[in-house]
């Protein structure tokens, strides 16, 4: 038998005659090792799993036009291709136009979108009713929806004006067409609205005045709406002034008045070439609490159908699942080829950033604490076996071994227990991991081999570090203590 | 030269001397015991001789070496080349079997041989008991495997501590019949007991008190012979 092997025999039977002892301590340092590959593993795992987590909260790249040019869907998604397929959540091209709705003489900005691709880059929107599921339908934001009055499932008549920003006031060069209905619309009594239809000839006389005065009151305001009072705008021309072309309801001149207002309007606000207007139906609201709410969102289709132009963007937003850096480095390769700009939804990438560091400096904690309960536990346990063996240290010492060889044999009790807890506690810490990630974030992982050795590395140092104290005692012990017969 | 050589050694624990001025000469191959009541300074001598305590006063060679001067590495050395130490309470590693716990010292002297630990363990009678653990052997059986331990470095000197203490008169009998033919091979043996029949197999008694020797006697057997 070379000294190797007798060394070995030594510390294995040493361990083996002291079984509960190293038991206890064995297990301390398995569940040591447990926790601390367990934490590993979610700690490595934690920014893909929380990465799909965080796409929740909206796109974290954007894509604009470059150098000069215009952002087309062909070049957004020439641009997207350097992103691996599995990380790209969903690319929404935004495409932004700002719209009238003359009868109610409002303005907005309205959204093409492609709204199945918005129910992945915004899984937060919240539609009350459903997205449009054809070109004549849109979602319009509650805050729209608020002001102008319209209704889930309401007819929406948006109108597009090239160049024109608002409503020009006074009369259209250039005249009417025969025939052409014109909308507008007025306060009238306590705040209601009342709104007229007005078709008029070629020449600007009005043929027909269609009121819905359902705002002022049915008995009085509401006789606006008899042929006896629309009847005195026929042959009228545009525009007309009330007591002189046209006369008040006797009791109702508030409503009266404002009729006449809103049939002048309706003349004002249909007055730029070019114009077109498209009747949509309201298929949802939308309630996000941001900014989404004062938008009109609409098929990029029926945006083109309205507006013209088609394959143009305003915007792409992608959302991508990977972290900071990698989506910066997505970003310098899209932003080199030039002919589109990448930038990242810093709002986004930054808290993403700050919650896994934060995350990942809690697993750091307590895979610290974990330790140090360790080595205090593996320390005590080995601090009772040497007291209970001083006499066999005694014995050791007497034999003529010298103070490295006692260490050594320690050391080696110390390793072999950390080996056998550090190899067990890998395996029951990836079933920890697993546990966590099926029951936390609902999807499982998998085993990392080089958490085996790490977990068993870091077991060894830790018992060895637990060791260093008792070690010291043992050490220190005095071979005289045989020879004092007790 | 004589083998052990103490000169005027004294040992001091505070105010307490528990060796005072002691000089003693051992020669290679003498029997020697050392006698005294409890308090004597019968375990200061033998820790100094056993190389594991030094005198605070005085030169103590051992073959030439002056112990005195060493540290504590280089006495561990000496203890383990030179001293075979036999105890009263046997201190054997009880979960090493008879055979591995002779091979211990010879792992921490230079390397482990089976062969040889089993043939030490022949000489006191105990080869087919080899592969037993302590706790199957009995008192008489555990001091024989110590005696085997002591003697397979072939230490100049083999200390013994009240090696009888803890033996019936058959085993008493037997570890000295033990002891006798480690004599008669030449080996240096010095054994602190407080039996005087065991005393008397010794060539030479060192009775102590007070931390002085107070007598030297002639062993009976040396006496008589």
């Amino acid at each position: 038998m070379n000294r190797r092997r007798m060394f070995l025999r030594m510390v294995t039977a040493s361990l083996l005659r002291r079984r509960s002892r190293m038991l206890v301590a064995l297990l301390s340092i398995a569940i040591g090792a447990t926790i601390l590959s367990g934490l590993i593993t979610i700690y490595y795992d934690v920014p893909r799993q929380m990465g799909a987590q965080f796409r929740g909260y909206g796109a974290n790249m954007i894509l604009l036009p470059g150098d000069g040019g215009e952002l087309t869907i062909e070049a957004a998604q020439d641009a997207m291709s350097v992103i691996e397929r599995e990380q790209l959540i969903g690319a929404s091209p935004y495409r932004y136009v700002r719209l009238d709705m003359v009868s109610r003489q409002q303005s907005f900005m309205a959204a093409g979108v492609d709204f199945e691709q918005v129910r992945r880059t915004s899984p937060y929107f919240n539609v009350e009713g459903r997205y449009p599921e054809n070109d004549r339908e849109v979602l319009v934001g509650k805050f729209i929806a608020d002001t102008i009055g319209v209704r889930l499932n309401g007819v929406m008549e948006l109108t597009y004006q090239p160049a024109a920003e608002s409503p020009s006031e006074g009369l259209r060069e250039g005249g009417f067409a025969p025939g052409e209905v014109l909308s507008g619309g007025a306060e009238g009594w306590n705040g209601g609205r009342v709104y007229v239809s007005v078709k008029i000839d070629g020449d600007g006389f009005i043929e027909s005045v269609e009121v819905d005065a359902s705002s002022q009151t049915p008995e009085i305001g509401g006789a606006c709406e008899t042929e006896d009072f629309t009847s005195r705008f026929i042959g009228k021309k545009l525009p007309v002034a009330l007591g002189v072309d046209v006369d008040a309801i006797t009791g109702a001149t508030v409503t009266s008045a404002a009729v006449v207002e809103a049939v002048n309007n309706a003349s004002a606000s249909a007055a730029v070439a070019g114009s077109k207007t498209i009747n949509y139906t309201v298929s949802g609201i939308l309630d996000t609490g941001g900014d989404e709410e004062g938008y009109v969102f609409l098929s990029l289709d029926g945006m083109a159908a309205l507006a013209g132009g088609s394959g143009s963007l305003d915007v792409m937003e992608l959302s991508v699942s990977a972290a900071q850096d990698e989506l910066e480095r997505y970003a310098s390769i899209i932003n080199e080829g030039g002919a589109v700009a990448a930038r990242l939804v810093k709002r986004v990438t930054r808290s993403e950033t700050a919650v896994l560091s934060r995350l990942q400096a809690l697993v750091f904690l307590v895979t610290a604490v974990v330790l140090l309960l360790t080595t205090i536990c593996v320390s005590t346990t080995m601090m009772a076996v040497i007291s209970e063996s001083r006499k066999e240290i005694g014995l050791r010492k007497a034999l003529g071994a010298s103070d490295g060889g006692i260490r050594s044999e320690f050391i080696g009790e110390a390793l072999l227990l950390g080996i056998l807890g550090g190899a067990s506690g890998a395996l029951m810490g990836f079933a920890f991991a697993q546990l966590v990630s099926v029951n936390v974030f609902g999807s499982s992982i998998t085993f990392q081999p080089m958490l085996l050795p790490v977990a068993v590395l870091v077991s060894m140092a830790v018992t060895c570090v637990s060791c260093l104290l008792p070690i010291k005692r043992a050490v220190a012990i005095d071979p005289a203590l045989v020879l004092k017969g007790e | 030269m004589s083998l052990l050589e103490l000169r005027n050694i004294s040992k001091l624990y505070g105010d307490l001397k528990a060796l005072d001025d002691v000089s003693l000469s051992v020669e290679r191959g003498e029997w020697i015991a050392i006698m005294g009541p409890s308090g004597s300074g019968k375990s200061t001598l033998m820790n100094i001789i056993g190389c594991m305590d030094k005198p605070t006063m005085g030169e103590a060679l051992m073959d030439g070496v002056d112990i005195a001067k060493e540290n504590r590495k280089k006495l561990t050395e000496i203890r383990r080349d030179k001293i075979g130490l036999v105890f009263q309470q046997f201190h054997m590693i009880n979960y090493l079997t008879a055979v591995e716990n002779v091979m211990v010292a010879q792992y921490y002297h230079s390397m482990p041989d089976e062969a040889e630990a089993l043939e030490a363990l022949e000489r006191v009678g105990l080869r087919e008991r080899a592969k037993h653990l302590p706790s199957q052997l009995s008192g008489g059986e555990q001091q024989r495997v110590c005696v085997a331990r002591a003697l397979i470095n072939h230490p100049e000197i083999i200390l013994a501590d009240e090696p009888t203490g803890n033996l019936d008169e058959a085993n008493e009998k037997i570890a000295l019949d033990l002891f006798s033919q480690l004599h008669k091979e030449g080996t240096t043996l010095i054994v602190v007991t407080h039996d005087p029949e065991v005393a008397d197999v010794a060539q030479r008694i060192i009775v102590l008190d007070h931390g002085r020797i107070a007598r030297v006697a002639r062993g009976a057997s040396v006496a008589g012979a």
